[in-house]
């Protein structure tokens, strides 16, 4: 096939693709109600000096994946409030973020500092309460 | 004499028009400089990228400061060698190229000459650590898996299985970037490593590495290696009648293993090897709606190998990562409202796009990486095709991508 044909098709399936990213917003879970939260964990997570913790953070668990380490947790609140509260919370506490993204239902935000670089996952598990994910990876 | 003098001064407008509008169309010059000869599967998902996205771009037109651009690829073979790559980046100065898309072939010895000139250089395959530093190589970006991200993965997803690893990497420049992001992974858990063995990337029989590697104990192989190099490796395990489990980076996908073990396409199931993912967050659509213009325009890459009887193709996931670079510096041209290098490469660190597979792309002033350590994911080959793995967090939630045609 041309190339030009190529490039037709890839304008109607975008055109496709654009309608099928409509479904999953609609399918978010951001609107659901929640149940009740997680446990928080015994202590607390061993975490890189100086790493921020915004405020409603409760931190869930810690596990260790070879050379780095996962810390789960919650925020109380909604995904764009958990994911500029990192971004500034990084800022003010001197580390680097190196790469952000927000969707509509899940956000990162990669950082770099306390001899570490890593990322905070967040997804919006429910109406009130996003879930965290943060990966710590020694420098 | 009305009718004569009205088609004459129709003709001389319609000149007019066509060669004003010509001549005041600006050229954007992007350079690939790959290795066309020596590894072609490498060179021509990279230029392929970079050609459909200027397709793209010029048949929805494309101006900056007002003023219209057509985007011209140039394609020039570095053939792995570094001084190949320096001669070609002269070139691209001579050409006044906006900016040269590589393999990472050469950046070494290339980024500061064409720093002289503000000249980016995108990096679209290799991921060596050093390769790219904004402070230090202000015009060196790249979107591809980093060595650190393939590295520190594997060691979250090989540690916590209690492994015996023999480490595997060869003689390759290629190989010896892995042997230094792995021992940076691992330093911290290196009771994991039983050897460490490096694997002479011309030598015809890898019986002698493999049998070392047995010896030590191992209970698992990672193998940092090209892809004909992995492929003996795997050749002197299975023929050896060890099933060891091996471990791999995204050389792994490359036909070459595949057609080397074509006879024996068992000995390639349960490979697992690290790589970026294709789909993003947002699901498969953008992804599948890319794949469909990239085949539409080049036609599959077929494997050469069959899988339950039909064809196996290679899914275009690194041409992903040109296809995203060339449509970056579109955006940075267009922010720089013109081809200056100096405006175009500042506006390299604000501009960003959406991805083909639905990511955002772009960098800033203190990362020039564009693909983060937490989308690599793994997959394992079954029936030779590849599949992600259930056992790693991200990878099972990742959709199966058709391999077959």
């Amino acid at each position: 096939m041309s190339r030009g044909a190529g490039v037709l098709t890839f304008f109607v399936l975008l055109l496709a693709a654009g309608c099928g990213s409509e479904k999953k917003a609609e399918e978010g879970s951001a609107e659901k109600e929640c149940d009740s939260a997680p446990a928080a964990m015994a202590g607390q997570p061993a975490l890189p000096a100086k790493f921020p913790t915004p405020d409603s953070v409760t931190y869930t668990g810690q596990k260790k994946t070879g050379p780095s380490s996962v810390v789960s947790g919650y925020r109380d609140g909604e995904l764009a409030d958990a994911f500029d509260a990192y971004k500034s919370a990084f800022d003010s506490a001197g580390y680097q973020v190196t790469d952000d993204e927000k969707e509509e239902d899940d956000a990162e935000v990669n950082f770099s500092g306390g001899s570490s670089t890593g990322q905070v996952k967040m997804i919006q598990s429910c109406k009130d309460r996003t879930s965290l994910a943060i990966t710590i990876r020694p420098q | 004499m009305r009718t004569p003098a009205a088609a004459v001064a129709l003709v001389v407008v319609a000149l007019a028009v066509a060669c004003g509008g010509s001549k005041s169309k600006g050229t954007i010059t992007i350079v690939v400089d790959a290795p066309f000869s020596r590894s072609p599967y490498i060179g021509d998902t990279i230029a392929n990228g970079v050609r459909l996205a200027a397709d793209q771009l010029n048949a929805q037109g494309i101006s900056a400061g007002g003023k219209p651009y057509r985007i011209r690829v140039v394609r020039l073979d570095n053939g792995l060698s570094p001084a190949r790559a320096v001669t070609d980046t002269r070139q691209a100065l001579r050409r006044h190229a906006v900016a040269i898309l590589t393999d990472g072939t050469g950046v070494d010895a290339t980024w500061r000459l064409a720093n002289q000139k503000h000249l980016p250089l995108c990096i679209t395959y290799q991921g060596g650590t050093g390769l790219v530093d904004p402070k230090a190589r202000p015009n060196v970006f790249r979107i591809a898996p980093t060595d650190h991200g393939l590295a520190f993965r594997l060691a979250e997803y090989m540690v916590p299985k209690s492994l015996k690893i023999a480490q595997l990497t060869d003689d390759s420049d290629y190989g010896q970037a892995g042997r230094a992001a792995l021992d940076d992974a691992f330093r911290t858990v290196s009771k994991s490593v039983v050897v460490r063995i490096t694997l002479p990337s011309s030598a015809s029989d890898l019986a002698p590495q493999v049998l070392q590697a047995r010896r030590s104990g191992a209970t698992a192989l990672l193998v940092w290696a090209l892809p004909a190099v992995l492929a003996k490796t795997v050749v002197a395990a299975r023929s050896a009648g060890w099933h060891v489990p091996v471990y791999a980076t995204p050389t792994a996908e490359d036909p070459v293993l595949r057609q080397q073990l074509a006879d024996h396409p068992s000995w390639l199931d349960g490979l697992t090897f690290a790589s970026g993912r294709m789909t993003a967050e947002l699901g498969s659509g953008p992804w599948s709606t890319f794949e469909a213009a990239y085949e539409s325009a080049f036609g599959a890459t077929y494997v050469g190998v069959k899988s339950r009887g039909r064809r196996v193709i290679s899914p275009p996931d690194y041409a992903m990562y040109s296809y995203d670079c060339a449509n970056l510096i579109a955006a940075a041209v267009q922010q720089a409202k013109g081809a200056d290098a100096k405006k175009v490469l500042a506006a390299l660190n604000q501009v960003s796009t959406h991805g083909a597979n639905g990511d955002e792309r772009g960098f800033n002033e203190i990362n020039h990486e564009g693909v983060v350590d937490d989308d690599v994911y793994f997959a394992r080959f079954g029936n030779m095709i590849f599949q992600p793995v259930k056992d790693d967090p991200l990878s099972s939630t990742l959709p199966v991508i058709n391999q077959v045609r």
